[in-house]
């Protein structure tokens, strides 16, 4: 027994290691053709087209590598030679500050020395605003599929990088997933670097930490976790590092990746990491202490750690007045138990416990039931999943089709189930109610929670009523409390029930009086 | 023992539910017959006594649970035995406590649904509780206790609403004179619920703050005393006391008889929640201190592993202690109190309480230093 945990332990331990060893890996995990490539070439040579043509086999002779030629000057003749991915990087800016400056510059006459030339070319004639030296293939190549332009010249063994990257991105636009009719209308894009503008604009503090990561091993993705200094506590931050660091994906398409390497539990429903595509929630989240972390190419932020709670706040709640939101807030609580438990109440009450129904509502009860053959848990699980299928199938198909799916689907769950004397009016109303009370939480991830848990909580109040349903709100309670988003209990301002934290928890206080409380960040909390 | 710490509210709560578990749903002190909110109140007085003497021996040996002061009092291997003893009361009591709470909810709701079955989802839901540790179950219990609060208030406004209060069905007060109070009072409400209070011992050293434990266990005890003298006299002046008498489940009843607006009624749903949860917390905190003792009694390294048999071994009992409900309800009256309740709640820690007190007398105050220091170590280990 013994043994086994010590060996557990230090494999751990040379896992974290390796990972730490960030070039080694690099080295390790990239695919075999690359790396010899990248390997035979011992260094760069001071002659352009020898580096061309190495440049162009590691890159497989592929057609958006785009090599540009320029003679800076014919006696001695030097040659010069700017390289791009072609998309990736901005016409423009190659055009204008490389080429042209390159072409344009009075150029020093005589013998140079190269060490001359090449403060010279860096310091009078590129004109672009960043410009690094490098000399090492892999960073080269790196930066090359960034979108930045790699400049070769004679006589000089190393590489100019001139940050040129650009192209095509999505412009920023509303966010269509959390709607407000007072808030900031800008949402996150595609771009990482529009993505840490539109934070940076918000928060003009140089307590803001930005961290680089590059994830996936093929897909080299830029990856950045934002935090403020002061504010945060080191240990979630390290906490954050940490995970990322064990990230051991050959690709990285969006952060819901992300999301799924560095959760504390796979086996819940519950979602322990947050999302928004509103830089505004972002920085209320980054001012309470938390971490975000971004990813290029996914329009969504991920927050840790989180809570329970944060799921059921609105970004609508900050810009309404604070007596509504709170309204709201409750109400969504309520709606969010509704769509956890309307059916199962419903087939509870039917099937066992008729005597807690009053008398009028039972007598019409049971006549609307008189010719359904389906016990109330059969009817209430063929609506179900007939609603949830209509659901699917009215995201999957193409928004043109999508009204004929909403017309077939009304008619099929409404009238014409009730005429055919498949399921009763009561069920129908029961199942509308729970999918509208499911549409009311705002977090579309912890909504699926419910509807997931919906269907365990018919089943046990199919077997055991009324103490059926108990028992499974006990046993999901307790598991909500065990959960732990990067250590923080996950159900933590009801229990632990911190009151305090209730200013912005169940209520949404006015400003004036959470300011008090602001002082006492999420960070310095005691947390078990 | 497992790593875990609670906080006082935690503890708070679940020995508010702990108290309410039972007691809130049937009928205690009614030997006193309309005087039984004064056998409640006295009994509560003798057992914020009682706790006083718990956590005084807890005072002298912080950190250290029932079993291991007892073994630090007695010496090793009475302090052993008698421990092991202390386990098998808990569990027994947790069959009971289950016994009774199957019957219950079998009368009540499901009549038609085994004992066996009812005991056995109850049994499946502590197993996952405890499995997860006490942490999970006190902040459970930290989120049931606002819930069952606010269903309470909620209940008593409907029944105040309702104007089915008759005051007269309390009076007179006293009309027998102060001897049938006293005599439903010591033992029966000193034993239960108030005395069983004992199993808290097992979980003290779990608290973060351990000078906490004698305001925050007498502020349980008053409030949770309070809200079940309440509880009964509005249950004797709703029904009366012929009716309350004669019914095993008064606040059933009482709740039934909810009417407001011709439209809120039929409530009894409100009082099978407060049964369910009450006695889970009820059971599952029983179970816990019998595993945890185990646990060290026969150095095992996880609680984890005494979960699932001990369970079982609480469903089986549950089972078999009474061959019906009359016979539990017998045994639970005329042995139990005498037998088990008034050696293991009071005449033991008595007696542990009078060696503490002569041994620190005689031997000024070394060994219990000594223990002091040995305790504090432990505890940050």
């Amino acid at each position: 027994m013994k043994k086994k945990k010590t060996r557990k332990t230090t494999s751990r331990f040379s896992l974290f290691n390796r990972s730490k060893n960030r070039s080694a890996d690099f080295a390790e995990e990239m695919s075999t053709q690359i790396e010899q490539a990248i390997d035979s070439t011992d260094g760069i040579d001071s002659r352009v087209q020898k580096n061309i043509d190495r440049l162009k086999d590691i890159m497989g002779n592929s057609h958006d590598f785009i090599v540009r030629e320029v003679i800076i000057r014919t006696e001695p003749f030097i040659q010069a030679a700017a390289m791009y991915i072609d998309g990736l990087a901005d016409h423009t800016l190659i055009s204008d500050f490389i080429i042209k400056a390159i072409l344009e510059e009075n150029h020093p006459t005589g013998d140079v020395e190269p060490a001359a030339l090449l403060t010279t070319i860096k310091k009078q004639m590129l004109t672009i605003a960043n410009v690094t030296m490098e000399d090492d293939w892999k960073t080269i190549v790196h930066s090359l599929l960034s979108g930045n332009t790699i400049l070769f010249v004679d006589g000089i063994p190393k590489a100019f990088v001139g940050e040129t990257a650009g192209g095509e991105w999505r412009s920023i636009e509303e966010p269509t997933s959390e709607i407000t009719i007072r808030g900031a209308k800008d949402s996150f894009n595609e771009s990482l670097l529009t993505n840490i503008s539109l934070i940076r604009r918000r928060i003009k503090s140089p307590q803001v930490r930005i961290d680089l990561f590059q994830l996936g091993t093929l897909s080299r993705t830029d990856t950045v976790i934002f935090y403020i200094d002061g504010i945060t506590d080191r240990r979630i931050v390290q906490e954050v590092e940490q995970r990322m660091k064990q990230i051991k994906a050959d690709k990285i398409t969006g952060s819901s990746y992300v999301e799924e390497w560095i959760q504390d539990q796979t086996l819940t429903v519950f979602p322990t990491v947050f999302n928004t595509e509103r830089p505004d929630i972002v920085v209320n989240c980054l001012m309470e202490g938390r971490v975000a972390i971004l990813v290029d190419g996914s329009p969504f932020a991920l927050i840790v750690p989180t809570d329970f709670s944060q799921f059921f706040k609105a970004a609508e709640d900050y810009y309404q007045r604070f007596d509504l939101s709170t309204l709201i807030r409750v109400l969504r609580y309520f709606a969010f138990s509704v769509s956890l438990l309307g059916p199962s109440i419903y087939i509870a009450l039917i099937t066992f416990h008729q005597d807690l129904i009053p008398t009028t509502l039972v007598i019409s009860l049971a006549a609307q039931r008189e010719g359904i053959p389906f016990p109330a848990f059969i009817e209430a699980l063929i609506m179900e999943v007939t609603f949830e299928v209509l659901r699917e199938a009215g995201v999957r198909m193409p928004r043109a089709i999508g009204q004929a799916v909403s017309i077939v689907g009304a008619l099929v769950i409404g009238q014409a189930a009730v005429q055919a004397g498949i399921v009763s009016a009561a069920m129908v109303i029961v199942v509308a109610g729970t999918a509208i009370a499911s549409f009311t939480t705002p977090a579309y991830n912890l909504a699926v929670a419910a509807r997931i848990l919906r269907f365990a909580m018919m089943f046990l109040a199919a077997t055991m009523g009324l103490y059926g349903i108990l028992l499974g709100l006990i046993i999901m309670i307790a598991h909500l409390t065990s959960l732990k988003s990067f250590g923080s209990p996950y159900l933590s301002p009801f229990a632990p029930f911190y009151p305090k934290e209730h200013a912005d928890g169940l209520f949404r206080f006015p400003q004036w009086l959470r300011r008090k409380s602001e002082g006492k960040t999420f960070s310095q909390t005691e947390r078990g | 023992m497992e790593k875990a710490s609670i906080n006082p509210f935690q503890l708070f709560a679940l020995m508010v539910l702990f108290e309410l578990g039972s007691a809130i749903v049937i009928t205690i002190g009614i030997e006193a017959e309309q005087d039984a909110w004064i056998s409640i109140l006295l009994a509560l007085a003798a057992g914020v006594a009682v706790f006083m003497v718990y956590s005084y021996l807890y005072k002298q040996f912080p950190g250290h649970s029932l079993i291991d002061f007892s073994q630090k009092i007695i010496g090793k291997y009475p302090g052993w035995v008698l421990g092991l003893l202390y386990m098998l009361y808990f569990l027994y009591i947790a069959m009971r406590v289950l016994r009774d709470f199957g019957d219950l909810l079998l009368t009540s709701t499901m009549p038609e649904t085994p004992l066996f079955v009812i005991n056995f989802f109850m049994v499946m839901t502590i197993i996952y509780v405890l499995y997860l540790g006490i942490e999970v179950l006190a902040r459970t219990g930290e989120f049931f206790l606002l819930l069952l609060l606010l269903l309470g208030i909620l209940a008593n406004m409907l029944i105040l609403f309702s104007g089915i209060i008759d005051v007269n069905n309390l009076l007179p007060v006293l009309g027998n004179g102060w001897k049938p109070v006293f005599q439903a009072a010591f033992p029966l409400v000193l034993n239960f619920p108030f005395g069983e209070i004992i199993v808290f011992t097992m979980l003290f050293p779990y608290l973060n703050q351990g000078s906490k434990i004698p305001k925050t266990g007498i502020l349980a005890l008053v409030f949770s005393g309070l809200l079940i003298t309440i509880t009964t006299s509005m249950n004797i002046a709703v029904l009366g006391m012929e009716i309350v008498s004669r019914t095993t489940f008064p606040l059933l009843t009482a709740v039934g008889k909810i009417r407001v607006a011709d439209f809120l009624e039929r409530l009894d749903a409100f009082v099978v929640v407060t049964l369910v949860i009450g006695m889970f917390f009820k059971i599952a905190i029983f179970t816990y201190a019998s595993i945890l003792g185990v646990t060290k009694l026969f150095n095992v390294n996880t609680h984890r592993k005494l979960v699932f048999p001990l369970g079982l071994i609480l469903l089986l009992g549950s089972v078999a202690i009474a061959g019906n409900f009359s016979d539990h309800l017998e045994e639970g009256l005329d042995v139990v109190p005498y037998y088990l309740h008034m050696p293991f709640q009071i005449y033991i820690p008595f007696v542990l309480l009078l060696i503490t007190i002569v041994r620190k007398k005689f031997s000024s105050g070394d060994i219990v230093g000594n223990n002091d220091a040995q305790s504090k170590t432990q505890r940050y280990q």
